[in-house]
């Protein structure tokens, strides 16, 4: 079985493009309903720059850019960072099934003729990836993640990896689920949950390189688990945890005395598939830079129709940078 | 550090397991077959190669990915010895996932749910393993798996891994295929001059990966010495040759071995007017004065293109050229293009060689190369 502790993996910007949502530090914020300051994809998808791509492509665009600028590897149109150094993985799990069911829609109406021929990229996930990759021109490994509930949280661990293999110096970790006509009908389990519609993103450095650019550290990746049950997965993260959890990201339970406050983003969110888990890490990011000591531990998965249960632990970069 | 491929298993048009796969291609067999997934009539490309296992001739059936992923992972399993996964991580590549089951949910109302797009639930119902990931690396995926599997090894958070990777032909890729393509192909016939473009297959491949000197059941296929992963950052669907190039030459470094090394190239071939000349014009660059040069070939031409899993397929197939000293030829290569004319691509029928050293090419959407190296077994 997999040890549970990452190494040498910081978080140094982060971004998010959520319907309703203000920035990441709104996802602290529980139970609020959409602010007049929220993200709004009217007006925010729009653009030169996002034409021809699709939704969760789009989304992915925006999330990405005030996550590196925040890292400092953007000059405001161009990224400054190592090209062949830097790898992008992207976790989503239902980003292009509009595609998918429109086409065969199509298809069925009109024959292959009726298809748009720019239609071609949507039929694989791995579009959004490119996108990002062609964009800041970022050569090393494009990695596309679709792996459930846990996918998100599995993304940060395969980011820690490519930093830890010295593939890559710097990671842009995108989660992004939109919400379609197909996404809407898929997910209807006749509770009226919502869905979310919208992006986050995190650029995971490699600590050395952080340190050597001088930019600060937001947060540190430490400790990952996969389980079939989330309890389980918790368990083993957590005792990577050097001290109390300040912060725990979860749909239920498990709090220890000493623990601190637990949120679930989905009550508010609704339905995060994919994208939940560098949604966790962008408000476990937000968390931190109020609480310099704290730890934040992460869970997604664990329902009866996934397959595992994620945890990852993120805590304060103090003294790392 | 190296690290050694103990068990092998495939699915496609051309057999149900390895050898059969193998000993189809060294015969020149194509697993070509009129289209059966979909109603022909609606498409201008009326053939695959795909696999007909359905249990009737109409509808089509659902999670037939899923299927084949399960029966190559259980054929790599029993090659090496091993009694069950355990608790040891199963790394997949896939273009499409479960989109053809998300295609007949839509269309016809079959039975599905969002947790059977990627293949973790049908890996833990049969092999009881939490421990999967399914990346949707295009038509690389399977390569970039086997790269974060020997990732993985190196980093000491396993000992094994098993890498895989499956793909069924779906409506919305096939039928966006057949609409770009400016001629309809009646086969796919890598770098002759006659080809008129790619044409999908289907199928699995499945490989136990494990670290020097833990084989359960002491034998290596091969040794994997080098996995590169890279991404153009070019353009979303064409390939771009300077990424390519530095493609194979960060796979060399990485196995630490030159041009002159290589005895066989296993090509990505996807039969594209763009990418053959392309890639063949980018091994001319690298390989360049290597005396002799290498024997190169590509299996699409008789498997179709098995998206995800087809660059771990061509590996697999690597590894049995590498033991036996036997390459398939490129089956309907005439004619070379221009670009390929210095290359000793295997025509007609099957070479016999010597051959100690492999290199496996797969290009995929999105601009994404992933390019191994690998060692004969001992």
């Amino acid at each position: 079985m997999m040890r549970p502790e990452l190494k040498d993996a910081v978080v140094t910007g982060c971004g998010i493009a959520v319907s309703g949502v203000a920035g990441p530090g709104d996802l602290l914020a529980a139970g609020r309903a959409a602010s007049a300051a929220g993200f709004d994809p009217e007006t925010g998808l729009r653009g030169r720059d996002l034409r021809h791509r699709d939704r969760a492509s789009r989304f992915a665009l925006r999330a990405a850019e005030p996550a590196l600028n925040e890292a400092g590897l953007s000059d405001g149109e161009r990224y400054t960072g190592p090209e062949h150094a830097t790898a992008v993985v992207v976790s989503c799990n239902l980003g292009n099934l509009d595609s998918v069911c429109q086409f065969a829609d199509t298809i069925a109406e009109h024959t292959v003729t009726g298809l748009s021929p720019l239609g071609l990229p949507q039929t694989s996930t791995n579009e959004i990836a490119g996108w990002l990759a062609i964009r800041y021109r970022m050569r090393g490994p494009n990695v596309t993640l679709c792996n459930g509930a846990t996918s998100g949280l599995d993304a940060l661990h395969w980011a820690a990896n490519l930093i830890a293999a010295r593939r890559a110096e710097v990671v842009l970790v995108v989660g992004v689920e939109p919400d379609t006509e197909p996404v809407a009908r898929l997910l209807d389990d006749g509770t009226g949950r919502p869905r979310l519609d919208g992006a986050a993103a995190l650029v995971v450095e490699a600590v050395g390189h952080a340190t050597r650019r001088g930019v600060p550290a937001l947060a540190q990746l430490r400790g990952y688990a996969r389980s079939p049950r989330s309890d389980e997965a918790l368990a083993r993260v957590r005792a990577t945890a050097p001290g109390p959890i300040s912060l725990l990201l979860a749909r239920d339970g498990g709090p220890l005395p000493g623990d601190g406050r637990v949120l679930d983003l989905t009550a508010r969110l609704g339905h995060c598939s994919g994208a939940l888990g560098v949604l966790q890490g962008a408000a476990g990011v937000s968390h931190l830079r109020e609480d310099s000591v704290g730890a934040v531990l992460a869970v997604a998965g664990g329902e009866p129709r996934d397959d595992a249960a994620a945890a990852l632990l993120l805590t304060a970069a103090a003294g790392v940078s | 550090m190296s690290w050694d491929i103990t068990g092998i298993g495939a699915v496609s048009a051309l057999g149900s397991n390895p050898y059969e796969i193998f000993d189809g291609l060294c015969a020149g067999c194509s697993g070509l077959g009129p289209l059966r997934a979909f109603d022909a009539a609606k498409y201008r490309a009326r053939c695959a190669y795909e696999i007909d296992d359905r249990a009737g001739p109409e509808p089509d059936e659902p999670f037939r990915a899923s299927r084949w992923l399960r029966a190559a992972v259980g054929q790599a399993l029993a090659d090496a010895g091993l009694e069950g996964i355990g608790s040891r991580p199963v790394l997949v590549g896939t273009t499409l996932r479960e989109q053809r089951s998300a295609e007949l949910w839509w269309r016809q109302g079959t039975e599905f749910s969002s947790c059977d797009l990627h293949f973790g639930p049908t890996l833990r119902n049969e092999f009881g393993t939490p421990y999967s990931y399914t990346f949707a690396n295009a038509c690389a995926a399977a390569l970039y798996a086997l790269g974060m599997a020997t990732d993985m090894i190196e980093l000491g958070q396993a000992d094994t891994v098993v890498v895989a990777g499956t793909d069924s032909i779906t409506e919305s890729a096939f039928g966006s295929l057949d609409r770009v393509q400016n001629r309809t192909p009646e086969a796919l016939r890598p770098f002759d001059r006659e080809r008129s473009g790619m044409l999908m297959g289907e199928g699995a491949v499945a490989a136990v990966v494990q670290r020097s000197g833990t084989a359960t059941a002491g034998r290596v296929h091969a040794v994997v010495r080098g996995v590169s992963m890279s991404c153009d950052a070019h353009h979303p669907t064409a390939p771009d040759p300077e990424g390519i190039v530095w493609a194979v030459q960060d796979a060399y470094r990485r196995a630490g071995v030159t041009a002159r090394d290589i005895d066989l190239v296993m090509l990505h071939g996807s039969g594209t007017q763009l990418n053959d000349e392309v890639e063949a014009a980018a091994m001319c660059q690298v390989l360049g004065d290597a005396v002799e040069g290498p024997l190169l070939t590509a299996i699409k031409s008789m498997t179709g293109h098995t998206l995800g899993g087809s660059g771990l397929l061509s590996l697999v197939m690597a590894a049995l050229s590498l033991q036996k000293g036997v390459v398939a030829p490129v089956l309907g290569l005439n004619d070379p293009i221009e670009q390929a004319r210095s290359l000793r691509l295997v025509r007609g029928m099957a070479a016999t060689a010597d051959l100690a050293v492999a290199q496996v090419n797969a290009f995929g959407f999105g601009g994404i190369n992933a390019v191994a190296v690998l060692e004969k077994g001992a």
